[in-house]
């Protein structure tokens, strides 16, 4: 992703729709057509609204999508998306239920289009493009790439991180089945040529952090790599605001996580402030 | 939403999978022969709490578990059975599937347990005769396909994010199943309207509220930066008694409501407040902030940054709060 990608906005008209296409351009993302069943013919900011994703494709070269759709309609909006061709869809929206998301996010894959969320803040390439609500002001331009499983805590670290700055910054998303996982985007900044350093901020539930440690101690993760895991005070069983973020039958427990990080040899810092001071140090060697 | 586990029985029916004979009661009732009396309550431990109890005197039992405050009674007929196994059914994250979780031991400890392995059916098709064959293998036990495709039913029809047979009793009848364990996908009720009547349940009002034991209440937006302040507060050397998120571009009644909901439990001795503000506004929740602190007398101990940070500071200061710059003094003055 880059200041030159094309972006849909799918539920433009809505109020988040507007008010985060609105940051995103002010941002410098190229946003060049919305959608909104219904308000076809209209714009918005200047965008021209149109009722199918269909139409907007047939007027504009479209690379990527981002979806603030309703929780009801959302899947819908999503294979929409994927069945127009356009390779990437970021879905903002919370509360899909688990199963159509699973459906979704295969349907995707076996039709080569990428999802990122749901659930999710979306990503940031500083200085380039917003796809996403995060508060732009927060992050820079620099070498850090993060990747996060959670919203504020990544503005949070981005924040202090704002020496070294990031390359890019992708929130994944907060649900159990997500789109793109953990693993797959610290495997993106293990190729790309911006990101020297990559943090990881993880929470309870899932194995996705643990894939990551396996990755490493297989050797195909060579850049310095920071861990925090959210999460070291949370009850068995009891969800903790994400849906994602819950341990059943003892599967991704805190514990379990810090314990394969550490078999992995990445460093994983106690509290948020303390991934800049670790990451300092890992940088200075 | 956690159901039940005369509900779960309910939907197990439903789906196919068999259960013991039995019947709500809600005062004592006399039900002849050996029966097994169980309270009905969310949380998990009751037999160790002896909340089960297999008796012939059924009035007398319920009315002991009465005088505990449980006001909710499954009285079921006696099962006599050789062995029991554990069985479950979740989505798995991994692959995006849905898995059946299985070990040839029930009853015991499963988290604990090594002898558990995990079938992932893939989501383009249908149970099949050899994925039933395998789970079956690993048990010892023939006769397992009603229950595997009521569970896959539980998944995929009633949106159940978990759905949990423990134990799994093989009896001369076949397969009963003697507990259930029923989580339903919060985000998915809105299509199960016609069971939520059934039940004659609501649908639960928010989960971004969980109860923990210590006295330090704590609430937070995001999911992340709530849980990273809960466990700030553990390492410092306090007890967390809450999470509580107050999400995305929360307001000043979400704010003053969060404050009460926290404050009002009668352990909670101090409030930690950390807000970052994205799209969240710093002075919707500084007004809050007062409102909701007004209403509880307790020490208010806040961090706020972010999106409109100064008015929001302003507002705080002028009525006397102190605001912080991070939450580790925040915290550290919390736990002074």
């Amino acid at each position: 992703m880059n200041s030159n990608t094309r972006v849909l906005v799918q539920g433009i008209t809505g109020k988040e729709g507007s008010f985060h296409a609105s940051m995103m351009m002010r941002y410098g993302t190229k946003i060049v057509a919305g959608v909104t069943p219904g308000k076809g013919g209209s714009d918005v900011l200047g965008i021209p609204v149109y009722d199918t994703v269909k139409e907007a494709t047939k007027e504009h070269e479209i690379d990527a999508s981002i979806i603030f759709v309703p929780a009801k309609f959302a899947s819908e909006a999503v294979y929409e998306a994927v069945d127009s061709g356009i390779g990437l869809v970021v879905v903002i929206t919370e509360h899909i239920p688990v199963v159509d998301v699973a459906k979704f996010v295969r349907y995707a894959k076996s039709r080569g289009t990428r999802i990122v969320g749901p659930n999710c803040p979306g990503l940031i390439v500083p200085g380039e493009s917003l796809l996403g609500i995060l508060p732009s002001k927060y992050f820079k331009k620099g070498n850090v790439g993060i990747v996060s499983r959670s919203g504020t805590l990544t503005y949070e670290v981005a924040h202090l991180l704002n020496e070294t700055g990031q390359s890019t910054v992708i929130g994944i998303g907060g649900d159990p089945i997500i789109g793109t996982s953990l693993q797959e985007v610290v495997q993106e900044f293990e190729e790309d040529q911006q990101t020297d350093a990559i943090v990881i901020i993880g929470e309870i539930g899932g194995t996705m952090e643990e894939k990551v440690a396996q990755l490493k101690k297989e050797g195909k993760l060579t850049k310095p790599i920071v861990a925090y895991i959210a999460g070291l005070t949370a009850p068995k069983e009891k969800r903790m605001g994400h849906a994602g973020a819950v341990v059943y039958m003892g599967m991704g427990t805190f514990e379990s996580k810090v314990e394969m990080f550490r078999k992995a040899d990445i460093p994983v810092a106690k509290t948020p402030y303390e991934i800049r001071d670790v990451l300092t140090k890992i940088l200075r060697k | 939403m956690k159901l039940y586990e005369y509900e779960g029985k309910k939907i197990f029916s439903i789906v196919g999978i068999p259960i013991p004979k039995g019947q709500v009661v809600y005062s004592p009732v006399n039900v002849p022969g050996k029966v097994v009396v169980k309270a009905q309550l969310l949380e998990g431990g009751r037999g160790k709490r002896g909340l089960v109890r297999v008796t012939e005197d059924s009035f007398s039992t319920i009315s002991d578990m009465m005088k505990e405050g449980i006001s909710t009674f499954l009285i079921e007929e006696f099962v006599s059975h050789d062995r029991e196994i554990y069985i479950s059914a979740m989505m798995d994250r991994e692959s995006g599937n849905p898995m059946i979780i299985i070990s040839p031991n029930g009853g015991i400890n499963i988290e604990e347990s090594k002898d558990v392995r995990t079938f992932v059916i893939p989501l383009d098709r249908t149970l099949m005769r050899y994925d039933v064959d395998a789970m079956e293998k690993y048990v010892g036990y023939r006769g397992l396909t009603p229950i595997v495709q009521g569970l896959l039913k539980l998944l995929l029809e009633y949106d159940a994010e978990l759905a949990e047979i423990n134990p799994l009793a093989i009896t001369e009848r076949g397969a009963l199943a003697l507990d259930s364990k029923v989580i339903l996908d919060d985000n998915a009720l809105f299509r199960h309207e016609e069971l939520l009547n059934e039940l004659r349940r609501e649908k639960p009002a928010s989960d971004s509220y969980v109860e923990l034991d210590g006295d330090i209440g704590i609430i937070g937006n995001g999911a992340g930066l709530t849980m990273a302040t809960m466990d700030l507060v553990k390492l410092m050397g306090g007890n967390p008694a809450d999470f509580f998120d107050v999400g995305g571009g929360a307001d000043m009644q979400k704010v003053a409501f969060a404050i009460e909901r926290v404050g009002t439990n009668p352990r909670v001795k101090k409030i930690v407040i950390n807000i970052f503000g994205g799209i969240t506004r710093c002075d919707e929740v500084a007004k809050g902030i007062l409102d909701g602190h007004s209403k509880v007398n307790k020490p208010i101990y806040v961090r706020l940054t972010g999106t409109k940070e100064d008015e929001g500071k302003e507002i705080l200061t002028k009525a006397g709060i102190k605001v912080y710059e991070d939450a580790l003094s925040a915290i550290g003055d919390a736990l002074r």
